[in-house]
């Protein structure tokens, strides 16, 4: 038995209280579409919301609303609330169905008396619309604490280096070694091979992303915690600013082989251009989804197994639903461990793919043509 | 069968095929860094690097179709 091996009694426990977390997490999921077969709703667990569930029976804690709000006069007004609940409650806004018609006021009032406000979209009352939608969801609020913690570690560990412990002395303590082994990681392994010798310049952006998402996606495996890196917006942010650092550190070849590759045949150069052009925007929007898609597929998939347990004991029978529990509970103990290398290397693969981009546009190509494919006009017209 | 169960087809068809040749790429680049490392083992970092690289980019791939695959899912809803 492997159980043995590890230690029999304390696997057991753990086993345990992963069941019980997870038998007081399941039954809050009433996102609208609770058809009563027991499906928990995988990709609505995934999802973002306003608000923090308390996986204490079906408590939860709404978070703030704010509104750009382009009003009926056409007047662009700014609205802040504690909670979707104060919103609705102020008489500004209104809760809407799917289709964005506002809800009969009865329907108001039993939505409130459930606490199920947060799963509507929101609307003004007075016809105008929302035009931005600032309202702090709980993966935004996890950015902010990830965020947090990442400026004390850095903040703490950067006065440490200061007084010279680890710059003139040994590195003390657990913290301090084992950061200074993920730094120096990202400095000497992924930033100098591949960005080449201007590499110092870049080392402060890469190591504070790779910090930043590493926290965001450890964060989700925690309890009560929330994946931060789980939002297209946040990983789509991270992507835009290694764009925008790729493209002014962008060197004069680097603009000439998009506008004007050298050394091939005039009607290639046609083909291949718009093709580079293109080239210049997937570098970034792979790279959003590949962090995106890698966290919340992980979430997908610990839910959706767990969920059959469920789904078994209300189409079949607790007593199959309950046999479950032992292929489904090991599966997803596997899969929370894959989450937790997948939340390293993620935070590496982002890392080291943006310094090989940034190290792509920086490279300075040394040809060996004697003709001039490129005439220099092209190159100024360019940047 | 309505729209709803065709798009969960779809989806399942789609994650499917991404799966399958995402398997079987990152299987090659795996099997040509372990045959690699075996002839050359002093070169383990650059292969190891290289292959992680080259893993990442099949990888988005098979994402943007797990992507594509959620998509169906929401604009599906009924």
């Amino acid at each position: 038995m492997p159980v043995s091996l590890l230690g029999g009694g304390r696997v057991w426990l753990l086993i345990g209280a992963v069941i019980a977390a997870l038998l007081l997490a399941l039954p809050t999921a009433d996102h609208g579409s609770d058809a009563g077969d027991g499906n928990p709703d995988a990709v609505g667990h995934s999802a973002d919301g306003y608000y923090f569930d308390l996986m204490v029976g079906h408590r939860k804690i709404e978070l703030p609303r704010l509104f750009l709000t382009r009003g009926a006069n056409d007047q662009l007004r700014f609205d802040a609330f504690g909670s979707t609940h104060g919103a609705v409650e102020s008489g500004q806004y209104t809760l809407a169905d799917a289709a964005g018609q506002p809800l009969a006021e009865a329907e108001l009032l039993s939505i409130a008396a459930e606490h199920k406000q947060v799963y509507y979209p929101v609307i003004p009352r007075d016809g105008g619309a929302v035009v931005i939608d600032f309202s702090i969801s709980r993966q935004i609020l996890f950015v902010f604490i990830s965020a947090l913690v990442l400026l004390i570690i850095a903040f703490r560990l950067a006065s440490r280096y200061r007084m010279g412990i680890g710059a003139r002395q040994a590195p003390k303590g657990a913290w301090q070694n084992m950061l200074e082994v993920l730094i120096l990681f990202i400095r000497d392994e992924v930033a100098r091979p591949a960005i080449g010798p201007t590499y110092k310049k870049y080392v402060p952006y890469l190591t504070t992303a790779f910090f930043f998402i590493l926290l965001g996606n450890l964060l989700g495996l925690v309890p009560w915690g929330v994946t931060a890196t789980s939002n297209i917006m946040v990983t789509a942010t991270l992507a835009f600013f290694t764009f925008m650092i790729t493209q002014f550190s962008g060197s004069k070849d680097y603009w000439r082989h998009i506008f004007w590759p050298p050394n091939v045949p005039i009607g290639i150069k046609f083909i291949l251009i718009p093709i580079e052009v293109i080239g210049i925007f997937t570098k970034p929007v792979a790279l959003a989804f590949r962090l995106f898609g890698n966290m919340i597929s992980g979430h997908i998939a610990i839910v959706s197994l767990l969920g059959l347990i469920f789904i078994f004991s209300a189409k079949i029978g607790p007593v199959v639903g309950g046999l479950f529990v032992l292929f489904s509970v090991p599966l997803t103990i596997f899969i929370y461990l894959l989450k937790i290398l997948v939340s390293f290397i993620q935070a590496y693969i982002f890392t080291m793919l943006s310094s090989v981009f940034i190290g792509m546009a920086l490279e300075e190509h040394h040809h060996d043509d004697h003709t001039h494919h490129a005439p220099d006009g092209t190159v100024h017209a360019a940047h | 069968m309505g729209n709803l169960g065709l798009a969960y087809i779809a989806a399942g068809i789609g994650l499917l095929g991404a799966a399958l040749a995402a398997g079987l790429g990152i299987g090659r680049i795996g099997a040509s860094a372990v045959e690699g490392i075996a002839r050359q083992p002093e070169a383990v970092n650059d292969i190891r690097g290289t292959a992680i690289l080259l893993s990442a980019f099949i990888e988005g791939v098979a994402i943007l179709a797990e992507i594509f695959a959620l998509v169906f899912f929401f604009i599906a809803q009924p």
